[in-house]
């Protein structure tokens, strides 16, 4: 647990030391929900407003996770194979990517909020709605560290991430778009909990499948 | 460097035998067995409405029916109200004329259309007549008539199929577009299981082999899959395709697999390869098994037997779809396991000649998409004698897929002896 912890510091660390890297991802999700907002001038239908957070987030998410941190350097990851477990690097690494898939979702929230205002959302839903953002981001996190470690250790970048986990991470994206539209349409949130529940197993699981799976790229050979 | 192939044993050749009979089993069972009588349509052809109610006439089109010698009785049924209609005339063995008179107050505003007689007994239409021009009150009732529904005669057909409206002959297509599926679960199956092993090892190339075989095999038959289930679809849901959770599940499994493929193709080192695919295929066929078989049943679907719908074996009462089916998807998963161990061989070669410092050569999958130039000119095509032409078209994007997938991977292990044998030629020389 501590070597997890401090795992998870060091990747923090390793990201406030290179600022450009964050900042880089926040300009990116800002800068895609300014170009939505352009796109369809306004204050646009329920519908497209739900469809058009959802794909930021998936978007915001490939690029959170496919980035490749200061940290990763071949021989910084030599040392850490003889000193860390798998499972540990895996967890803080999991751990990591939640947190920052986390503060960008809610980013994506607020800037659609600002600029394209909240559609049919009011008060309760509009908290339900940032809930289930983050819920998505928990759960892509978890889904998607384990296929950015595959496509990095195949020495590909952010299209391998996409090819791969596009299809992996559907069953996530289509239990969050529909908690969306029922959000929408004015369903109480007390009625789409399972949603909820949904996304919370579909992280679960994936956490478990990763961490399981992990060791396996782990080795150097 | 490996021994070259050992020749393949005579048990395994017996059950490549039996697998072929019982394709040919199943595919003269598919296209002989007859389809049991049914009402494709009811048409209303004069409507006259008086103060006391109306009088309908009505003409049914019957499919594989004998109207004509079984002397047929027509019944408008809801709940327990019946009403038999009146001078039934048959026209010829698919056609029928009759006219019923109906009060001003009906029970209901759609009735199911019964027909009985002689050699067909009873077949049906539900929701086949609407009472335009009528008033539906819940407390109206027909008069009791006790006689109406005495006699009835008994069904006496031969060994048949099922007839279900709107699907029609093209149920036929359950022994060849289901199996697809079974099959690509199978070789899947096969692949999940040789990465598990892969992955114990730490990394085994012969077990990879094995996977990607498989997966290669099993996406041919999961692309198969799609196009025979697009061409269904068109002319039972009229749509190429329908939002539906199990297509979606099918489509997004056939994506992960082909991410699969590309995976493989971006490693170099065949260790590292082997451990980080065979990672993703156990990931990917969890996946699989949720869009395919949990999720499906959990949401509304068109398909049969998933959510909301009944499966066709509720309707199979004398077993012959059992009868056929099961034979099919046993001949189509030998088939498929045969199709596995060719390309198996072709690996396996390639990794040889690979070895031996020869550059490895790959031959592009064409794939052949026609276009309909136009709808309205299918639609009589595809519609007509009852859908027939929809089974047609499946068993031909089926015979053509696989015959492309047979003469790919004859020419392709030919050309890769040939080139081992001119390799080892020259190492001997």
């Amino acid at each position: 647990m501590r070597e997890t912890w401090f795992l998870f510091r060091h990747f923090w660390k390793a990201d406030v030391r290179a600022q450009h890297s964050v900042a880089g991802l926040v300009l990116f999700a800002i800068a895609t929900v300014y170009a939505a907002y352009q796109v369809v001038q306004g204050r646009p239908e329920p519908e497209t407003w739900n469809a058009l957070a959802w794909i930021i987030l998936l978007f915001t998410a490939f690029n959170g996770v496919s980035r490749t941190l200061e940290e990763d350097r071949t021989e910084v990851l030599a040392y850490l194979r003889t000193t860390v477990q798998p499972l540990h690097f895996m967890l803080a690494r999991t751990l990591h990517n939640v947190v920052v898939l986390t503060g960008l979702a809610c980013l994506v929230v607020f800037f659609m909020g600002l600029l394209l205002g909240w559609a049919n959302l009011d008060g309760l839903r509009i908290a339900g709605f940032v809930g289930g953002m983050v819920l998505t981001a928990v759960a892509l996190g978890t889904t998607l560290t384990l296929l950015a470690l595959i496509a990095a250790r195949a020495g590909a970048g952010f299209g391998m991430t996409a090819v791969l986990g596009l299809p992996l991470v559907l069953p996530v994206v289509l239990v969050s778009t529909t908690l969306g539209s029922e959000l929408m349409s004015g369903v109480l949130l007390a009625d789409t909990w399972h949603n909820f529940a949904f996304l919370g197993a579909l992280a679960a699981g994936s956490g478990v499948f990763g961490a399981v799976l992990f060791p396996y790229l782990w080795r150097a050979s | 460097m490996k021994q070259s192939q050992e020749p393949t044993s005579r048990r395994v050749w017996a059950i490549r035998l039996v697998g072929l009979v019982l394709l040919s089993y199943t595919f003269f069972m598919t296209f002989t067995v007859p389809l049991g009588p049914g009402i494709e349509d009811v048409l209303v052809s004069r409507t006259e409405l008086t103060a006391e109610g109306g009088v309908y006439e009505m003409e049914i089109v019957g499919h594989a029916t004998h109207f004509a010698t079984s002397e047929p009785r027509v019944f408008l049924r809801r709940g327990d109200n019946v009403m038999a209609a009146t001078a039934v005339k048959a026209m010829d063995d698919t056609h029928v004329k009759c006219r019923v008179r109906l009060p001003k107050f009906v029970p209901a505003a759609s009735f199911d259309v019964f027909i009985n007689g002689k050699q067909d007994g009873t077949i049906s239409y539900a929701n086949g007549f609407f009472a335009t021009g009528l008033e539906a009150v819940a407390k109206a009732k027909f008069p009791a008539n006790e006689a109406v529904l005495a006699n009835l005669e008994r069904a006496d057909l031969d060994f048949h199929f099922p007839f279900q409206p709107n699907i029609m002959e093209s149920i036929r297509n359950l022994m060849l577009h289901v199996p697809m599926w079974f099959t690509m679960f199978l070789l899947m199956g096969i692949s999940f299981a040789q990465s598990i092993r892969t992955l114990r090892v730490g990394g085994d190339l012969d077990r990879d082999q094995r996977a990607v075989s498989a997966v290669k095999v099993g996406l041919w038959f999961g692309v198969l899959g799609l196009l025979t289930g697009s061409l269904w679809a068109r002319f039972t849901w009229g749509a190429w395709w329908v939002d539906d959770p199990q297509i979606n599940g099918a489509f997004v499994t056939v994506m992960v697999y082909a991410g699969y493929l590309v995976l493989r193709g971006s490693i170099q080192d065949a260790k590292l390869r082997s451990r980080l695919s065979a990672v993703y295929n156990l990931f990917g066929f969890c996946l699989l098994v949720v869009l395919l078989m949990v999720l499906p049943r959990f949401t509304e679907s068109l398909h049969p037997g998933k959510g909301g719908n009944p499966a066709f074996s509720s309707y199979d009462l004398d077993s012959a779809l059992r009868a056929a089916f099961y034979p099919a998807v046993l001949g189509w998963m030998i088939l498929g396991t045969w199709m596995y161990r060719l390309q198996l061989r072709i690996e396996q070669t390639r990794e040889r000649i690979a070895e031996a410092q020869l550059t490895r050569s790959n031959m592009p999958l064409g794939l052949l998409l026609v276009t309909p130039a136009s709808t309205s000119s299918l639609e009589t095509v595809f519609m007509a004698s009852g859908k027939m032409p929809v089974v047609v078209g499946v068993a031909v994007i089926i015979l053509a897929g696989l015959g492309l997938w047979w003469v790919r991977t004859a020419r392709m292990l030919q050309s890769l002896s040939e080139e081992e044998n001119t390799l080892n030629g020259t190492h001997n020389a």
